[in-house]
């Protein structure tokens, strides 16, 4: 089955609104999710080859954007190691989009996490994927997503139970 | 038995076996504990979910759909054509909040208010009665409590019983679920009178209800987890404490 290029634009289109959740529970704000959708994006359409006739569409471009996440991780990484402290190539997490304070709560303590444990949070617990998807995507064993996952999932209810415990008492 | 987190969390996910899914539901129903652990890993995921999930009712910026339909303007996609990317918006400075953003944050916090709020005053006065010590069970919540059998229910009562144990003091304490106010609390026995130290009216508007235990908030559940001596009665241990009239000392 081959599709038309706008057979193919129209249905990453309609995945726009998925990939930039994704992107956001990866990212500290808005604008720079929307960035990293934007690399994918461009980078799906440049490697279009690569996508094997009868895949899902939608976890070949969920697993551009982890490895698009990465590379900019290690980008900025560097960066941050050459010079230039105060400039680290993202924004503050405070953006209009993010007055409701439970997205930025639950946000800043998603960037708090692992990388990997990050991943396996976003993809399961946010994303809805299955175990068996999820491991699809990010192409590690099935158990070892679920030991990222459960670690993940302890240090992020640490993380925000933490943060209300004032409100509870 | 013992079970360990990642057995547990993948039960709350929904990624059990139907063998093991019910043999973890058994175990579920005999021990808060467990119920406990399973209803935060499903509140987390509930939480995150939410969180995010408005970020899908977001309008999809305009360079995001022209980077989409990028290849649409190729002669073909890829192989050595130059497709032409929109630019990346600039990177500028946050605008100030304005009146919409201060009021959407002003009602976020009294949603939070509000919940609490809820939390703490139940929302059915006539199975509720303020009493010196606080709370005091009425009416049809009152007579599930002193006559109800959690293994003799069948699941459509209004009042359903979910775990009755032993406090610190040796008193008696009942969890209960009142379907229609869909609030769930704990209920404990104070000379003839069932106290009420905490109700919870976040319930979920859940389709199965047949397990009283595994439903309970996580607020509730981490009270019972607070007071409770040993384990939670079985069926035979309740049929006791109710021919003893709830009091242990006879």
């Amino acid at each position: 089955m081959t599709d038309t290029p706008e057979e193919i634009g129209e249905r990453i289109a309609l995945l726009l609104p998925r990939l930039r959740r994704f992107a956001r529970s990866l990212s500290r704000n808005q604008h720079d999710a929307d960035d990293l959708v934007q690399t994918a994006v461009e980078r799906a359409w440049r490697h279009l080859d690569q996508l094997k006739p009868g895949a899902n569409l939608a976890s070949w471009m969920f697993g551009i954007m982890k490895n698009a996440w990465l590379d900019n991780l290690r980008t900025q990484r560097r960066r941050a190691e050459v010079a230039l402290p105060e400039d680290s190539g993202e924004h503050p997490a405070i953006s209009p989009v993010d007055t409701e304070a439970s997205l930025w709560a639950v946000s800043e303590a998603m960037n708090k996490l692992p990388e990997e444990q990050r991943l396996a949070i976003a993809l399961v617990l946010v994303e809805g994927m299955s175990y068996k998807e999820a491991s699809a995507v990010l192409e590690i064993p099935m158990g070892t997503l679920t030991s990222r996952l459960a670690r993940g999932r302890t240090a992020l209810a640490a993380e925000l139970t933490d943060e209300v415990r004032g409100d509870i008492a | 038995m013992k079970y360990d987190d990642e057995t547990l969390m993948a039960y709350a996910d929904g990624e059990l076996e139907p063998a093991r899914r019910s043999e973890i539901e058994a175990a579920i129903a005999a021990d808060p504990r467990l119920a406990l652990r399973v209803e935060e890993h499903r509140a987390l995921r509930a939480r995150m979910a939410s969180a995010f999930s408005r970020v899908l009712d977001q309008p999809v910026p305009e360079r995001l759909d022209d980077a989409a339909r990028a290849g649409t303007r190729a002669a073909t996609p890829g192989r050595g054509n130059v497709l032409q990317f929109p630019a990346r918006s600039a990177r500028t400075p946050s605008p100030p909040w304005r009146a919409r953003e201060w009021f959407a944050m002003a009602a976020s916090l009294l949603l939070g208010v509000l919940l609490s709020w809820r939390v703490l005053v139940p929302v059915n006065s006539e199975v509720f009665e303020a009493g010196n010590g606080g709370l005091l069970a009425r009416g049809e919540l009152a007579r599930a409590l002193e006559s109800q059998l959690a293994s003799e229910q069948n699941g459509d009562e209004r009042v359903l019983i979910g775990l009755t144990f032993q406090a610190h003091d040796g008193a008696y304490c009942r969890s209960f679920v009142l379907r229609a106010a869909r609030t769930a609390g704990l209920a404990c026995r104070a000379g003839s009178e069932w106290q009420i130290p905490a109700t919870d009216s976040t319930l979920a508007p859940a389709g199965a209800m047949q397990q009283a235990g595994s439903i309970l908030p996580p607020s509730i559940l981490r009270i019972i987890e607070a007071r409770m001596e040993g384990a939670a009665l079985d069926a035979e241990g309740e049929k006791n404490a109710r021919l003893e009239a709830w009091d242990p000392k006879r």
